[in-house]
């Protein structure tokens, strides 16, 4: 591989690693406000780019209303999933709740498959498709955005979570609920704001990435499993971990379908992430395995 | 747990005593193999048993109870106690699977023994009764009954008197000694003084994971160090 | 081990009518339908018990079914191994396979074990697209033999009809037996208080794997069985939305019970059916709106809430009747 298609390579690495990135947040959030898997989080995604293609091309809404509207309506959706699905489901235990919301997610894309078809659509690029040449590599002014967007979310994001009084009360409440409960930090209200957050930042990336990398009722299974196995890189805690993971994760599988060797192809692209989970959790097993029970 | 060194004398009673937080229940959970012990050695009848885990322990002879019962909710109290047979019985799954006819014979068995330790700690009545349908003083019996069942060397009972009225507790009494003249020795950790004195032929107490005294229940009554112990904790109430 | 005569009265009755079911006169019609439900409860069972007993979710589950039938496929078409024997290598393999990758997985807890069982479904239905030579990739394989005993061969419906249920009845019976028994004890009582099957002395973690390893060793069974009826393999019947599908089917029919297996599997296969054919592409949805329903408002499954609210029925019939 020669420099300038490592670089090109690297580029769109980071691109889908963003991506990933954005929805790694929305696990972390979630699990870290409510110890929850959220197996919808891929769903978000999915909703953002679908609601903005149906806005924009089907119903003829102008392009940044369409978009806000989108991102407005998966955030709905996010909290509308938590009030009806988890919260009723109270004392459930963390099979139900994992089975609570695989069966939430599968629903929202059998929704989408029903009213919206199951072809994948292109809503329109940001700003074009001329391309644009960086350092000898190729590049594609949405993956710009999408970068550009990734920095921006995580950025609003911690200063989010360090500067606002909800901010606040949610870092509080990802450290320790019974405290939090302690000084009037109400739980309930707390996670219906982690799903609301994850939802929206799911709606955003997937705004963001549908004009390039297409968008199907079927998008969300993928993206939600290599966005958890990037949120679970950083243990589901730090929210920086958690985007370094992301695009960590898009390098690698970029860079393996570069190199197009042996087990490395682009056939087996997918199986990178899930061998990388696999390997993590091999790793956490085995930590967890001695350190629990010492004295 | 800081330098504990102490030896648990076979066939008789005894007792572990200390303010809340000393360590008993830690020092019960490090014997039976729930935690591992980072530094020193723990030896029973002669043999080294640091590196035997938790439930491998149990065939060796060693038995516990639980502060809160653990009784298994999904089974009558019948099978609670035949569950406590698993380890004294051989067959498996294949021969369950086929309904063999040594499946059936062992199976017999395990309900003859279960009976023989229902009936030894006086729950015969309620042997198809939900277990947690007992009051609570009949569930703890109903626990020991259950480690009983797995024929033990030594009985761990962890906090056996709490929440028991003072009939229960002579019936836990009566059971603790019965148990002792079938040979088993019994290490109890206790809180209810009275219970432990009236029991105990030798008493440990430990006070911040370490062992402040070791007699008989008479002489650590009258062991400044134990009286000190006791009276700070009553000066922090 | 039965337990009672009205017990064995019931399984009378009931092999009638599935003795009866196939011949035209009766339900003959419906003789592909019963062969998928036999197959799915086969599966179902094992998921079941492995959810139920251990708590933990297989996200992953129709991989197993996938090797069992791939194994049979490639074996029996391929290298014209004898089809009987080839179902037995599969099934070997399976439960080998699962038995190397249980230790290691079932140390993790709740979410990361769904991960886990999630991830390893997917790389195998990976290989099952990729590995193309053998699997014949993602247009899969067709042309497999049928089972035969002597000269007899599974050749129609209505043949391998007994012959998938002979197999299911006796899986059901097995696993019956398992429950009944000192091993189902064990699995009782890790279901209770894994702390407590500890203190006496049960090896929780092993029990897990022999659980996990049972059911993957069902599944396989059930794989073959499906390959040598529909004579046609490719990787989309074993992917994610299938493995989905079993644990709709197991949550029906109720986690930890094992007749409820045909009830999820019968229920989940009729509605599959009649929404494919009424309503196009609604059968996710209504999958999606069964497991939040059902986990939400009965966790023990639909059959034993089913079974719960009949009991009640009758008692308050009854007092009705003392008025």
């Amino acid at each position: 591989m020669s420099p300038d298609q490592f670089f090109q390579y690297l580029i769109s690495g980071i691109t889908q690693g963003s991506i990933y990135a954005l929805v790694a947040l929305g696990f972390t959030i979630i699990y870290a406000v409510t110890k929850i898997i959220n197996f919808a989080q891929g769903e978000f995604v999915m909703l953002g780019g679908m609601l903005s293609f149906t806005l924009i091309n089907a119903a003829g809404i102008p392009f940044v209303p369409a978009l806000l509207l989108a991102v407005l309506s998966t955030a709905v959706i996010g909290a509308v999933l938590y009030i009806l699905a988890i919260r009723t489901a109270r004392k459930a235990s963390v099979v139900s709740l994992i089975i609570i919301t695989i069966g939430a997610s599968i629903f929202i894309r059998g929704i989408v498959r029903q009213f919206l078809g199951v072809d994948s659509v292109r809503p329109p690029f940001f700003s074009g498709d001329e391309s644009l040449v960086v350092m000898g590599a190729i590049v594609r002014p949405q993956a710009l955005w999408i970068i550009g967007t990734t920095i921006v979310v995580t950025i609003i994001l911690h200063l989010f979570l360090s500067c606002t009084m909800i901010g606040n009360a949610l870092k509080a409440s990802a450290i320790s609920k019974i405290a939090a409960a302690k000084v009037g930090i109400d739980t309930r209200t707390m996670a219906l704001c982690a799903f609301i957050l994850a939802a929206t930042i799911g709606g955003i990336s997937g705004i963001v990435m549908a004009p390039l990398a297409l968008t199907s009722y079927n998008v969300g299974v993928m993206l939600g499993l290599k966005g958890f196995v990037s949120a679970s890189i950083g243990g589901f805690k730090s929210p920086i971990v958690s985007v370094i993971g992301g695009i960590t994760i898009g390098i690698v599988e970029s860079l393996a379908v570069g190199i197009n060797w042996g087990p490395f192809t682009s056939s087996y692209k997918d199986a990178i992430a899930i061998v990388v989970l696999l390997l993590i959790l091999l790793i956490r097993s085995g930590r967890l395995a001695t350190e629990e029970r010492t004295a | 747990m800081d330098k504990l060194d102490l030896t648990i004398e076979e066939g008789i009673i005894t007792a572990v005593i200390g303010p809340n937080g000393a360590g008993k229940t830690t020092l019960f959970n490090l014997i039976a193999g729930v935690y591992s012990a980072t530094d020193g050695e723990i030896f029973f009848q002669g043999k080294r048993i640091n590196s035997i885990p938790a439930h491998k322990r149990v065939s060796l002879g060693i038995a516990r109870t639980f502060q809160h019962a653990l009784l298994f909710g999904n089974m009558t109290v019948l099978e609670n106690i035949m569950a406590g047979q698993h380890i004294r019985s051989r067959y498996g799954i294949l021969e369950a699977a086929l309904s063999l006819p040594n499946a059936h014979r062992e199976e017999k068995a395990i309900f003859l023994e279960a009976t023989k330790y229902l009936n030894l700690v006086g729950l015969g009545m309620e042997k198809d009764r939900e277990a947690l349908s007992l009051p609570l003083g009949r569930q703890k019996l109903l626990a020991i009954a259950r480690a009983l069942a797995t024929e033990p060397k030594i009985l761990l009972l962890d906090e056996p008197g709490a929440g028991l009225t003072t009939i229960e507790k002579r019936a836990l009494s009566d059971l603790i000694h019965r148990i002792i003249d079938m040979g088993i020795t019994v290490l109890l950790v206790e809180h209810d003084m009275p219970l432990v004195m009236g029991l105990a032929e030798k008493v440990i107490v430990l006070d911040r994971g370490q062992k402040i005294a070791e007699g008989s229940a008479a002489q650590i009554q009258r062991d400044k160090k134990v009286i000190a112990v006791y009276l700070g904790e009553e000066a922090e109430e | 081990m039965l337990k009672s005569i009205k017990e064995k009265w019931i399984y009378l009755v009931i092999a009638i009518l599935l003795i009866l079911i196939p011949f035209d006169w009766f339900l003959g019609k419906y003789n592909t339908l019963m062969i998928f439900i036999g197959l799915n409860t086969m599966v179902t069972v094992g998921l079941c018990l492995l959810m139920g007993y251990t708590g933990q979710v297989s996200l992953g589950q129709a991989a197993y079914y996938g090797i069992g039938a791939y194994f049979s496929a490639i074996l029996s078409k391929t290298y014209n191994v004898d089809p009987w024997l080839a179902m037995l290598i599969a099934a070997v393999v399976t439960g080998t396979f699962a038995y190397s990758i249980g230790y290691l997985i079932f140390r993790l807890k709740g979410n990361y074990l769904a991960m886990a069982t999630l991830g390893i479904g997917i790389i195998i239905w990976i290989l099952f697209r990729q590995l193309s030579q053998f699997t014949g990739g993602p247009d899969g394989m067709s042309g497999i033999p049928y089972l035969s005993i002597g000269g007899f061969v599974f050749d129609t419906p209505f043949k391998r009809y007994y012959l998938v249920w002979f197999f299911t009845l006796a899986l059901l019976f097995i696993s019956q037996n398992i429950i009944r028994s000192r091993t189902g004890r064990a699995l009782r009582a890790i279901h209770g208080s894994e702390d407590a099957a500890e203190s006496i002395g049960i090896n929780v973690a092993q029990f897990k794997v022999k659980i996990f390893v049972l059911s993957a060793v069902f599944a396989s069974l059930a794989g073959s069985l499906f390959v040598h009826h529909l004579r046609f393999v490719s990787p989309q019947q074993f992917d994610f939305l299938a493995s989905v599908k079993l644990v709709v089917m197991a949550v029906i029919g109720g986690l930890a019970s094992i007749w409820g297996a045909i009830f999820g599997a019968a229920t989940t296969n009729i509605l599959s059916d009649e929404l494919l054919l009424n309503f196009g592409e609604l059968d996710i949805v209504v999958y999606g709106l069964i497991l939040m329903l059902v986990m939400i408002f009965m966790p023990q499954g639909l059959f034993v809430k089913l079974k719960e609210i009949i009991v009640l029925w009758r008692a308050r019939a009854a007092e009705k009747e003392k008025i």
